[in-house]
C-alpha cells in the first residue's frame, strides 16, 4: 500500500480529504503530499503513535515538517529493537513513484516510552491534532489498555462501530477507514460542512461537531 | 502486612511516602484493564507499567502498593498523584517474575 495507491483509491472513491497514518513513523509522508496533490486529495500529515501504555494515538499535523518532527520524537523514544524484515516484513519508506528510499530499522511495532499525558503535550507543541484511536477495540485502544479513558482534551476519539461502547462525552466521534490494505480505503468515512479546505478548517469542524 | 515493614523486607526503593496501609496479597499484570477487574483489594501491584494512570487504576481498583520492576523509572507526576491516593510506589531491579516470587514468600503465601 503505497502513498501514491493511497491517494488515487481514495480519489476513485469519492474522498476530499485522507490522513496518512503510519505506524510510529512518518517517513511516507513527503511522497503522500505529493501523490494527494497530484489527484486532488487534500493531505493530511501524521503517525499513529504508540504510548507506553501501549495505546494508538493518531497525531495528525498541517504540514509534512510537522509530522516528521513528531516521527523523529517517537523513533528517538522506540526501543534499540530492530526489525527483521524476513520475520516481520519490510518497513520501507518511498518516494511518489512508489521507489524505495530506505528502511526504518527500528521494529515500528513497538511501544515507545512517551506516556498519554506528555504526548499529548508534544502534539499540542507541534500544533497538531491528538485523536485517540478505535477506542472501541479490545486491544491497543486507551480503553483496552487502561479500563477508562482518563480526562484530556482530545481533539476527538476514533471508533469503528457506533454507537461506540465506551463513554464517549462532548468528544466528537470519527470513523475512520483504518486502512491497513487498499481495500479498505474509505470503508468508513466522515462527512463535515466546511467552507474551504484546510487544516484548520479540518480542526475546527471535528472539535466543533459534539457526539450524535 | 504493614507497608512499612513490606518494603523493607522486600528490600525494595520506596519512592513516595509511606502509607500506613497494609497489603495482603499481590496482583501481576502490565494490562492495566485487566488490572482493573481482576487485582483483588488490598493488594500490591507488581507491573513495569510506571505512569500516572497506573495509580488511577489503583485507587479504583483498591491497591494499596505498585512494585515497579526492571527498575523502570516512575515519572514525578506518577509519585505526586501517588502521594495524593496514599498509594506506595516501590521499585525494584526485579523482573516481574522474580518480584512476584520475593512478594509471595514476604507475604508468607507460598
Amino acid at each position: 500500500m503505497s502513498p501514491a495507491s493511497i491517494a488515487k483509491t481514495a480519489m476513485e472513491r469519492g474522498m476530499h480529504v485522507a490522513a496518512l497514518t503510519d505506524h510510529n513513523t512518518a517517513l511516507n509522508c513527503k511522497a503522500f503530499d505529493s501523490c494527494c496533490r497530484d489527484v486532488g486529495i487534500f493531505p493530511v500529515f501524521g503517525l499513529e503513535v504508540t504510548s507506553e501504555e501501549e495505546a494508538h494515538i493518531l497525531c495528525l499535523f498541517k504540514t509534512v515538517k510537522q509530522a516528521e518532527k513528531m516521527g523523529e520524537i517517537v523513533y528517538d523514544r522506540l526501543p534499540d529493537i530492530f526489525n527483521i524484515p524476513e520475520k516481520f516484513g519490510d518497513q520501507v519508506y518511498v518516494d511518489e513513484n512508489d521507489n524505495i528510499l530506505g528502511e526504518v530499522d527500528k521494529y515500528l511495532v513497538s511501544a515507545t516510552d512517551i506516556p498519554l499525558e506528555e504526548l499529548f503535550d508534544i502534539v499540542k507543541t507541534i500544533g497538531g491534532m491528538f485523536i485517540p484511536a478505535h477506542i472501541d477495540k479490545p486491544v491497543f485502544s486507551i480503553p483496552s489498555q487502561l479500563g477508562f479513558l482518563p480526562q484530556m482534551e482530545y481533539t476527538a476519539l476514533e471508533t469503528v462501530r457506533i454507537p461506540c461502547p465506551v463513554e464517549t462525552g462532548d468528544f466528537t466521534l470519527l470513523q475512520d477507514s483504518d486502512a491497513h490494505y487498499i481495500d479498505d480505503i474509505a470503508c468508513r468515512f466522515n462527512t463535515f460542512e466546511i467552507e474551504a479546505l484546510s487544516f484548520t478548517n479540518i480542526k475546527k469542524a471535528i472539535e466543533g461537531r459534539k457526539k450524535n | 502486612m504493614k507497608i512499612k515493614e513490606l518494603y523493607k523486607e522486600l528490600g525494595f526503593e520506596l519512592l513516595t511516602t509511606c502509607p500506613d496501609t497494609e497489603v495482603v496479597i499481590a496482583y501481576t499484570s502490565d494490562l492495566l484493564s485487566d488490572v482493573m477487574g481482576n487485582a483483588p483489594d488490598e493488594s500490591a501491584l507488581i507491573t513495569i507499567q510506571a505512569h500516572k494512570n497506573t495509580i488511577a487504576v489503583a485507587s479504583l481498583a483498591g491497591i494499596n502498593a505498585i512494585i515497579i520492576c526492571n527498575n523502570r523509572k516512575a515519572p514525578d507526576e506518577m509519585i505526586e498523584a501517588a502521594n495524593n491516593e496514599n498509594i506506595a510506589i516501590l521499585k525494584t531491579p526485579l523482573s516481574q517474575f522474580e518480584a512476584s516470587i520475593k512478594v509471595a514468600k514476604t507475604l508468607g503465601i507460598y
